[in-house]
């Protein structure tokens, strides 16, 4: 177990440590990996505990071996889940698609650090939220990825990774970065009678009735998944296929399948839409934030606000699907939107910019990362925006 | 390329109507290709050793060896990404241990791409049983040149002649510990069979190499015949027993692949094994 502080369930970790607990929590039991900075320490803390709780931890040869390796373990009916950050992710990507295609539920963490290429290894970033939307070649995907700020939403933003993937038969991203996983601060474990955890979906119709794949009603979530060694012969592969698995050349096979894994992500933007939102019922102006950028976005709220400056804040929880709605809301309401991240392209800005819909002035406060943002600096520039100079 | 398959009904061969899914039937494979012999005899391993498609997965990678198997086994058919075959084979190990895998992969596909994860399978001694399909190019591409491919031999992609010289998967697979290795040609009909059947039985990886004659790709494009007999020919007159070349000189040699049974270890346990009884001890210590 972890050291635990003062009382039974609270206990003093890093916001790695926090991630590798919220997976045993919501039962996930394969774990392949392959040392990186700043995700080693999810690795070694899940080398020590599965085996105690009865899971495969392993480290594999390289990136792509692990999340591959995930996939299979997936298939076989475990809840899985593998790690990594900067250089990783991107042969991470190589395997994602065989998950999307193939309805794979499982979880991969990307601690976000400094880049590109092997950037700045043990320092922030936030250069991956495009990397993990749209990496994965070839496009008709259904990424979900859920970013925490603090060490509390490492653990319980896991678990729910590991219940949209059940849910929506997908590979689910932790998009977190190095501030958060390397923050030490107080989690609280609640008792697992309290959490919500989606179990493996099984078939209630016999294997001859039975279709791997939805694709005859696009969109379907909450749909089965039997695993190998049930009696059902499922096919998976890296091809198009057909409901049962076959690989198949057809336009019209290719566009249902390509529909379905796009709409059932878009057709239930109900249950895809969280959102943190403060004091934005009376706001002129607005920041908008994620993951280790939240906190030194929201001190600079409340350092306007004292000064009776109207400011609010917003901060995608579930960052893709992409908020559009709330944000939308927030543009019609305030003029300005400042967005600080970690990145000099603009990739949280753009997004904003998109869904604001030309209703409010965007703008981006860049960095490229090693750094987050001090709130001086997000006051200053919200300062220097509103004064319009 | 598909076969005519005439009457199915009545044609089936018993074991193919035993293991295999009739409406994907007939297979892929060219004319005259080898791919078809060592499914038979995987088939033949299966049968006598008992397997079903209850507790047997058959797992590809990506080239002729695993397009043409997909999804022809009867129980669950698991196709990754090229060469990542032994990659996603761990995660299903690992995860279901009480299971048989079969994993057909192919020169390309396991040397090549996804040489890094074969030689740590290797290592590991992920007991699976890994069937390469050795056509010494890359067929469903279209005839380039593969870390198989004889040195000097023209191809799409080395149009003056390779000037690299061929791998050995056998040595490899060897040196990273593979508890079975051997190596055998299609013909081998009963080697293969025997082959098939010890390596499932093995514990740990086991990795049986069998050189298939590719009529559409290396016979055109290296031999210059789409003749199946002429590349036959070729092989028999390419290949030396073990025992045979025990009395040969390196001269002699030259230009041979070996075939037999390279490595039997029965004194080695493998990766899975290990790790759930690593599991059952911490658990043990800590109930
Ligand atoms: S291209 Fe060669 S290896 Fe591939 S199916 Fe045809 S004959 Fe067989």
């Amino acid at each position: 177990m972890l050291k635990q502080e003062c009382s039974i369930n609270k206990y003093f970790v890093q916001g790695d440590e926090a991630i590798a607990e919220g997976a045993i929590a919501a039962g996930c039991r394969y774990f392949a990996g392959y040392p990186i900075t700043p995700a080693s320490e999810i690795s070694e803390t899940i080398a020590r505990r599965f085996p105690e709780v009865g899971g495969v931890a392993i480290q594999l040869e390289d990136e792509l071996a692990s999340i591959h390796s995930v996939g299979g373990a997936s298939v076989a009916g475990m809840k899985a889940m593998t790690v990594s950050s900067g250089p990783g992710i991107s042969l991470k990507l190589e395997g994602l698609g065989w998950g999307i295609k193939n309805e794979l539920p499982y979880v991969v963490v990307d601690v976000q650090r400094a880049g590109p290429s092997n950037g700045v290894a043990t320092r922030v970033g936030q250069g991956d939220l495009y990397t993990v939307k749209y990496g994965s070649a070839g496009g008709n995907n259904s990424i979900i990825a859920i970013s925490p700020m603090n060490v509390q939403e490492a653990f319980d933003l896991t678990i729910d990774c590991f219940n949209l993937s059940e849910i929506f038969r997908t590979p689910v991203f932790l998009l977190t970065d190095e501030t958060v996983g390397h923050t030490r601060e107080l989690l609280v474990i609640p008792d697992a009678r309290e959490l919500k955890i989606v179990p493996r979906r099984k078939p209630t119709v016999p294997p001859s009735e039975f279709l791997m794949y939805p694709l005859n009603t696009p969109g379907t979530i909450d749909y089965p998944y039997p695993n190998i060694g049930e009696g059902y012969g499922i096919c998976v592969s890296p091809y198009t296929h057909t409901a049962k698995g076959y690989a198949t050349t057809s336009e019209k096979d290719h566009d249902k399948m390509a529909t379905h894994l796009v709409r059932k992500v878009t057709d239930h933007l109900d249950r895809l839409t969280r959102v943190q939102e403060e004091m934005l019922d009376d706001a002129e102006y607005g920041i908008i934030a994620y993951g280790c950028e939240a906190r030194p976005a929201m001190e600079a709220m409340k350092k306007a606000r004292a000064e009776g400056i109207k400011v609010g804040f917003l901060r995608p929880i579930i960052i893709w699907p992409f908020p559009d709605e709330p944000i939308y809301r927030m543009a019609c309401k305030v003029k300005k939107i400042l967005v600080p991240e970690l990145n000099r392209d603009g990739q949280l800005s753009r997004e904003v910019q998109r869904a604001a819909k030309g209703r409010a002035e965007v703008y981006h406060l860049g960095s490229g990362g090693v750094e987050t943002h001090q709130p001086v600096h997000v006051y200053d520039e919200l300062m220097r925006i509103i004064k319009g100079k | 390329m598909k076969n005519q398959g005439g009457d199915l009904e009545k044609t089936i061969h018993p074991l193919a109507a035993k293991y295999l899914r009739q409406e994907r039937m007939p297979h892929m494979a060219c004319p005259g290709c080898g791919i078809g012999q060592v499914v038979h005899s995987t088939l033949i391993a299966c049968d006598e050793l008992a397997l079903t498609p209850e507790n047997t997965v058959w797992v590809q990678g990506v080239g002729c060896s695993s397009r043409i198997t997909y999804t022809l086994w009867k129980g669950d058919n698991i196709d990754a990404h090229h060469g990542r075959i032994f990659a996603v084979a761990t995660g299903l190990k690992l995860s279901r241990p009480d299971l048989n895998y079969i994993c057909f992969t192919g020169d390309g596909d396991c040397m090549s791409i996804g040489g890094n994860h074969f030689l740590h399978a290797c290592r590991r001694n992920l007991d699976v049983t890994a069937i390469m399909f050795n056509n010494g190019i890359y067929g469903m591409t279209g005839g380039q040149v593969a870390p198989t491919t004889p040195m000097g031999a023209m191809t799409t992609t080395t149009p003056y002649g390779n000037i690299e010289d061929p791998m050995d998967s056998v040595q490899v697979a060897m040196a990273a510990g593979a508890s079975y290795v051997a190596r055998w040609r299609s013909t081998d009909f009963r080697q293969v069979v025997s082959s098939i059947k010890k390596g499932i039985q093995t514990k740990g990886f086991s990795f049986i190499e069998v050189l298939t004659q590719c009529p559409t790709q290396f016979g055109r494009y290296v031999l210059k015949t789409g003749d199946p007999i002429k590349i036959l020919q070729w092989y028999k007159d390419h290949t030396v027993t073990l025992k045979k070349a025990e009395k040969m000189t390196p001269e002699e040699l030259k230009d041979k692949m070996l075939i037999g049974e390279f490595a039997h270890r029965t004194d080695r346990t493998g990766v899975v094994e290990r790790y759930w009884d690593m599991i059952k001890k911490i658990q043990s210590e800590r109930a």
